[in-house]
């Protein structure tokens, strides 16, 4: 048994846009060009009318699988909790919510659902019957910046990772052992491995601020200062700064969040992984092999070999969001990415 | 996200009802690599030629009905505006738009989240104004466009 290779079709979410590509000519391109059958979706952008689809299209999708022969892997589902506008959802309207998405994706094929990492764990368990009954596996996401297992780190107080519950992956794992079920585990994402920030980003945000020099000066510092000191002193250095929060702790990125052998403990609760990914270039010296400058695949990926892993590594192709605001012609190539992608994962497998 | 692209280049034109100019439109996509529930849509920031349209001069056309303001747009709790598909902002403006080249300057708001948030009960009592990147879903910069108004 081996790792597998799969794409999650958020990837060609650019194509999908412009009309380039349908979901059907996704699947066929993942089957034609990349010699694989992993698939994952994001169920809101390729269920026509989420989440009452007809019954024609499920039987669409169904039978589009079957004709490329293709394995339904991951069904990526949300929490919207402004949805009724009048009150905050609750957590059992959240439950609700996932019993149906897990219900949906086992009409559609799907044996596992990916619950983002801010669902809380109570949600999680109110759902666990219904995904027993479905025999569809919750996966819940590792997304940057979380870690695997918060070890000593400190769970951060301000901005969006003070809403990540940094003990996450011990929470699913003590859920999973506690209730015995084989139908709750994780879904890390590649993003956790990510140690600088991407070449895209970098430019992207230079294009957007009246301050270039205090990305270079956040490039270069960040290691030196802490998340929240970081903030302080590029606002000391240019207080005319127009640098939005987020886009300052994106280019602070200066470490992985997560410890690669961390992975070694939690295997058997992998459900599915995100390969994400944000620009595939040429390895010096070695024409048609390709890396991700930015996340280090090769460690986790001969940890999992060692470990034995053969679940699905599913391409999430994110680059293309920083480069669309230079005109048509400057798109980057999706299909192209994520082949590149899949040179690596196969190399790497 | 799709910076460029929330403007259908072509579509900006004048709205004409019972035979009077009214206002304008133009056609949008969803700043989101998603769809989202229609409630989640709470409007725009839309600078044009330098002039401020606020929420309440602001309707969407979506999913083959009428123009609706973004008040009953709220209650849409079970409707979803999918990916794929194209909306119109309709803008009360009497007259409209001279005919020519306009600058426009736009924010869409969609009060799509991952999960539970510290600002949620804020957001139900003071749901944000468009402009201010809070509520700006996946593009939080105001995006500009040089449109040409067409004729209808």
């Amino acid at each position: 048994m081996a790792i597998k290779r799969g794409v999650s079709l958020y990837s060609y979410q650019q194509e999908q846009f412009f009309g380039q590509m349908s979901w059907k000519d996704q699947i066929r391109e993942v089957r034609e060009n990349l010699h694989t059958d992993g698939i994952e979706i994001i169920d809101e952008a390729v269920i026509r009318d989420y989440p009452f689809p007809s019954e024609e299209f499920c039987f669409d999708f169904r039978n589009t699988m079957a004709r490329y022969n293709m394995n339904a892997v991951t069904m990526d589902v949300y929490l919207d909790v402004h949805q009724f506008r009048d009150h905050v959802m609750t957590h059992a309207e959240a439950a609700e919510r996932l019993k149906n998405d897990i219900r949906l994706a086992a009409k559609l094929g799907f044996k596992n659902v990916r619950p983002l990492c801010l669902v809380p764990i109570d949600v999680i368990e109110a759902a666990l019957p219904v995904a027993e009954e479905c025999n569809v596996r919750m996966g819940k996401e590792i997304h940057a910046p979380l870690p695997i297992f918060k070890g000593d780190k400190p769970q951060p107080t301000t901005g969006m990772a003070a809403a990540l519950d940094f003990r996450m992956t011990e929470q699913i794992l003590e859920l999973a052992d506690r209730t015995g079920s084989k139908h709750v585990g994780i879904v890390p994402d590649f993003g956790i491995f990510q140690y600088k920030p991407s070449s895209v980003a970098i430019a992207y945000t230079k294009r957007h601020t009246n301050t270039p020099e205090a990305v270079d000066f956040i490039l270069k510092n960040s290691a030196n200062y802490g998340p929240d000191e970081i903030h302080q002193i590029v606002r000391e250095k240019y207080p005319n700064h127009d640098l939005p929060l987020n886009a300052v702790d994106r280019m602070a990125l200066h470490e992985m969040s997560a410890n690669p052998e961390d992975l070694r403990k939690i295997i058997p609760y992998i459900v599915s992984m995100h390969g994400k990914f944000y620009e595939m270039t040429e390895i010096a010296g070695k024409p048609g092999q390709y890396e991700d400058a930015c996340i280090d695949y090769e460690t986790p990926m001969r940890i999992l070999k060692e470990e034995g892993f053969d679940g699905y590594i599913n391409s999430e192709y994110e680059g293309q969001r920083d480069q669309q605001d230079m005109g048509y012609e400057n798109l980057p190539d999706s299909r192209e990415q994520v082949r590149r992608h899949h040179e690596m994962l196969a190399r790497l497998s | 996200m799709f910076d460029q692209y929330l403007i259908r280049k072509d579509s900006l034109q004048n709205v004409t009802e019972d035979g009077k100019v009214t206002g304008f439109k133009f056609a949008v996509r969803i700043a989101d690599y998603r769809g989202c529930f229609l409630s989640l849509h709470n409007g725009y920031y839309i600078n044009v030629d330098g002039t401020e349209y606020p929420r309440n001069l602001q309707r969407f056309e979506i999913n083959g009905k009428a123009p609706r303001s973004f008040e009953e747009i709220k209650t849409a709790c079970w409707e979803h505006w999918n990916y794929d598909d194209e909306g119109w902002v309709y803008v009360t403006k009497e007259g409209g738009l001279s005919k020519g080249m306009h600058k426009i300057g736009l924010q869409q708001s969609i009060l799509a989240q991952y999960g539970y948030m510290p600002w949620d009960e804020e957001w139900v009592k003071n749901p944000p104004v468009p402009g201010s990147g809070a509520g700006a879903g996946k593009t939080e910069t105001i995006c500009q466009f040089d449109l040409e108004l067409q004729e209808c």
